[in-house]
């Protein structure tokens, strides 16, 4: 009776593990069935293309949870880097505008990591407060920047095939972005589980006091996370705009949120130290299956948001009580 | 064994418990009587906590039974254990650190207090009836860990408990607050109040305990009158094999300078300076409070105090932090494991392993073979009853963990160790086991810096002792010349102490 005892608890730890894949399955399944221009080809490449943006800041936010932080800047920061990158293609080339959008990304995140350290702030609920300001104020340098007007890829004379390509190309079968996001995944992976330095963060995460009595530098691990988060999100921003071919300084709103729930629901726990980039992938399909579902379905997109907060709710309680 | 005319309060009968991988519990039976003392020794994962754990409703037993005041226990949870007046006063104390004394006291019954008027008036006359003065109002997070204990006992005595389970109250106990809680220990024995006592202080067991059990590796070995052991037989019995000294030979090659310490000044320390010699422990006396735990967080850059020097052999060191310190070769085990030493979710293998991951990476890259050989070397060299090296640490017993702790920073090979509380919760022969490697240590040229509230471990390991008080040294004594009346004179000011 013990055995069998055992072996329900390990079944029962398996499936809370791998719900997130179980509930893909079923989502997929279910919506296949009811609507059969879910399994479309167009509606594939939609879900592949929606993917892109919130995959990269979800890729960030990662770490920033995995060191036991969290982020709420991104929005901000993906307003800013988004109206100032499509704006400099004109007057700089297409290559100098990239980087400097990637680096602004970067900068904003070390930004938030400093605010943070020089105010002695190491909770998550103080990072909460810190980094929310910091999204207005990234929001409203955007507006500033923009006086408040969209920018449209049809205003610019110089070439911008680069963008043009992470917006729409191809290589192979696959979109460019999808193509993209494999490399940066895997560096990720590789930096995440294979390097000193993550380890570090999850350590950090895991206990800041334990690994900083370690020796532990839980400093350079919290400027690590928070930049890594900025030029995710920088990144982000850049495959947006170049996918909607538009940008305006409101473009990142609700991707905070949306990026939060899809590490949580994968799996990555809000409690810091454990968690995988690989779980926020699953998080992230999930997160966007379900909407691309409700779409479908005719569900009204307020209805879609009281559904994905529920989502969110039920992902931490199960999250909890796996660490109790 | 029953004595005659005295009354079973909780009988527990062939109650078995397994984790996965490990029988924590082997048809343990024993019987407390009402009124007594019960005390419970053991080795490092012999299944204390859990038994105790089964009692109070936190896990739930696989089979047995457990017959509390006349009632069988089948499924309880905590809650309920309390209600039915059976308290526990857990290892790792459980208070909420933001709420007052008087809210932990009453937690969750407010209401039935009246209000938080009654819940404090209330709470004034529990602790007043253990001579406790803390202040009902003030937040627990300012409260010493003895007054911790105090809130808790009088939390157990608002339940009107007629069983009280104390595990491990005295591993963070200076021995004046010891004296404290024997006394309250004494008068809950007169008002028919029984008592569970574990403890891995045998002297305590035999100071006032009634009678005594002993467990090892989940079984119950003896049940007896604490009169009918001697202090050889329950070590025996406790680790099963005999132990002829409590401590190995001081070791005797103290030699140059190692380290000098120029005035530290914190708003807690006043002017202190002091010296380190190779081949030296060093410990530090002093009362809860005294700043011995500043003074070593200080050297060690765990906080940020400025404006004193160290020399290492002649060579001014900066240690602005714990790495600076690591890399200057000093090694620093935490008061306090749970909060300040352990990840507690993570497995063995990287608690032991994160303060060497420098010897087990290349160009920044982990090499998890070499990590793997670490946690298993120090699992081995410390005997940490695990069921592997990834098992996640909450899982193993308290003595467990903290050697755990111990291992990760002998892995170091530290030339300055710093030890607050190294044995913590560890049993008698794990104990040894550490003096040795303590000795180890400073054989190879290295020195300790140890702080201990137990007397005689200070006593017998340091070559040198200073006595702290209110931040200021008050004395340097050589113990094996000094007498203990002398040295604890200094340790405790002006204080008198029931030494
Ligand atoms: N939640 C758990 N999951 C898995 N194993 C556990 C758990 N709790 C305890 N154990 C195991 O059960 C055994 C008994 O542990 P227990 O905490 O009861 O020991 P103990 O006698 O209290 O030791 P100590 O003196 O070190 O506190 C140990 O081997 C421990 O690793
Ligand atoms: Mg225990």
């Amino acid at each position: 009776m013990q055995k069998r005892n055992s072996v329900l608890k390990v079944t029962a730890s398996m499936l809370r593990d791998y719900l997130v894949l179980v509930m893909i399955a079923l989502l997929v399944a279910v919506t296949a069935i009811v609507e059969p221009k879910f399994m479309s080809g167009a509606n594939l490449v939609n879900i592949m293309r929606q993917f892109g943006p919130l995959i990269m800041v979800s890729l960030g936010m990662t770490f920033v949870i995995i060191g036991g932080f969290i982020d709420l800047s991104v929005a901000g920061t993906i307003n800013l880097v988004a109206v100032v990158t499509i704006s400099l293609i004109q007057p700089l080339g297409q290559v100098p505008a990239l980087l400097v959008g990637l680096l602004i990304g970067a900068v904003c995140g070390a930004l938030n990591s400093g605010v943070i350290l020089s105010s002695g702030a190491l909770t998550q609920a103080e990072a909460l407060f810190l980094t929310f300001g910091m999204s207005t104020v990234y929001s409203a340098l955007a507006l500033l920047y923009s006086h408040g007007s969209t920018m449209h890829f049809w205003d610019i004379q110089k070439s911008k095939s680069i963008f043009e390509a992470i917006g729409a190309g191809r290589a192979g079968p696959l979109p460019l972005s999808f193509v993209i996001f494999l490399v940066i995944l895997a560096l990720l992976w590789i930096f995440q589980t294979k390097t000193t330095e993550g380890r570090a963060i999850s350590l950090t995460g895991g206990n800041k006091t334990a690994a900083h009595l370690s020796g532990v530098n839980i400093s350079r691990a919290i400027v690590v996370v928070y930049t890594i988060c900025g030029f995710m999100a920088g990144v982000g921003a850049i495959v947006l705009f170049s996918r909607i071919t538009t940008a305006a300084p409101v473009i990142g709103a609700g991707y905070e949120t949306n990026a939060i729930l899809s590490v949580v629901v994968g799996g990555t726990t809000l409690k810091g130290g454990k968690g995988s980039v690989l779980r926020t992938v699953m998080g992230v399909l999930l997160v966007i299956l379900m909407s691309n579902c409700l779409d479908l379905l005719g569900v009204s997109t307020y209805l879609q948001v009281v559904v994905k907060g529920a989502i969110l709710v039920v992902a931490i309680w199960l999250d909890n009580r796996k660490q109790a | 064994m029953k004595t005659e005319g005295s009354e079973v309060i909780l009988s527990i009968n062939n109650v078995s418990k397994s984790f996965p991988g490990v029988k924590a519990l082997d048809e343990v039976s024993i019987d407390v009587q009402r009124g007594t003392v019960h005390g419970i020794v053991g080795e490092n994962g012999a299944g204390k906590s859990t038994l105790m754990k089964i009692l109070s409703g936190v896990y739930q037993k696989d089979s047995g039974t457990v017959v509390f005041d006349g009632k069988q226990i089948e499924h309880t949870t905590p809650y309920q254990s309390m209600q039915s007046g059976l308290a526990i006063i857990y290892q790792e104390l459980n208070l909420v650190n933001t709420m007052s004394v008087g809210e932990n006291i009453f937690l969750g019954r407010f209401r039935e207090m009246k209000g938080m008027k009654g819940t404090h008036a209330k709470a004034r006359e529990l602790l007043d009836s253990i001579a406790c003065k803390v202040s009902t109002t003030k937040l627990v997070s300012e409260l010493s860990v003895s007054e911790k204990q105090m809130v808790e006992i009088a939390k157990a005595l608002s339940f009107k408990s007629k069983l009280i389970i104390m595990d491990e109250p005295s591993s963070s106990l200076t021995s004046e607050e010891m004296c404290q809680l024997v006394k309250i220990i004494n008068q809950l024995k007169e008002q028919g109040i029984s008592i569970i006592y574990i403890s891995h202080k045998l002297d305590e067991i035999f100071e006032f305990c009634d009678i005594v059990s002993v467990m090892r590796d989940g079984h119950v070995i003896d049940t007896k009158e604490k009169s009918a052991f001697t202090r050889q037989e329950l070590i025996t019995k406790m680790v099963g094999r005999t132990i002829e000294n409590e401590y190995p030979p001081r070791p005797l090659c103290v030699g140059d300078t190692l380290m000098e310490v120029h005035s530290i000044n914190t708003h807690k320390l006043h002017d202190l300076s002091f010296t380190l010699n190779k081949g030296e422990i060093l410990g530090l006396m002093g009362l809860v409070g005294a700043g011995r735990t500043e003074i070593v967080r200080a050297l060690f850059g765990a906080d940020k105090v400025r404006g004193h020097r160290v020399l290492i052999e002649g060579k001014p060191t900066v240690i602005r932090n714990p790495k600076d310190a690591k890399d200057a070769g000093f090694g620093f085990i935490p008061e306090d494991r749970k909060l300040q030493g352990l990840i507690l979710p993570f497995s063995v293998e990287s608690n032991i392993s994160m303060a060497s991951i420098r010897k087990f990476s290349r160009l920044g890259f982990l090499r998890k073979s070499l990590e793997k050989d670490i946690g298993a070397r120090q699992v081995k060299a410390l005997a940490v009853k695990t069921p592997s090296t990834k098992t996640a640490v909450r899982n193993l017993s308290g003595g467990n963990q903290q050697k755990c702790i111990v291992g990760r920073w002998m892995e170091t090979s530290p030339r300055i160790f710093i030890m607050d509380e190294p044995t913590k919760g560890i049993d008698v022969g794990a104990k040894y086991e550490i003096y040795n490697l303590m000795k180890h240590i400073v054989e190879h040229g290295g020195a300790i810096i140890l702080i201990s509230s137990e007397l005689p471990e200070v006593l017998n390991m340091s070559n040198r002792v200073l006595t702290i008080f209110e931040g200021r040294i008050t004395g340097e004594f050589d113990p094996q010349k000094a007498s203990v009346n002398e040295i604890m004179g200094a340790a405790l000011g002006i204080v008198e102490g029931c030494v």
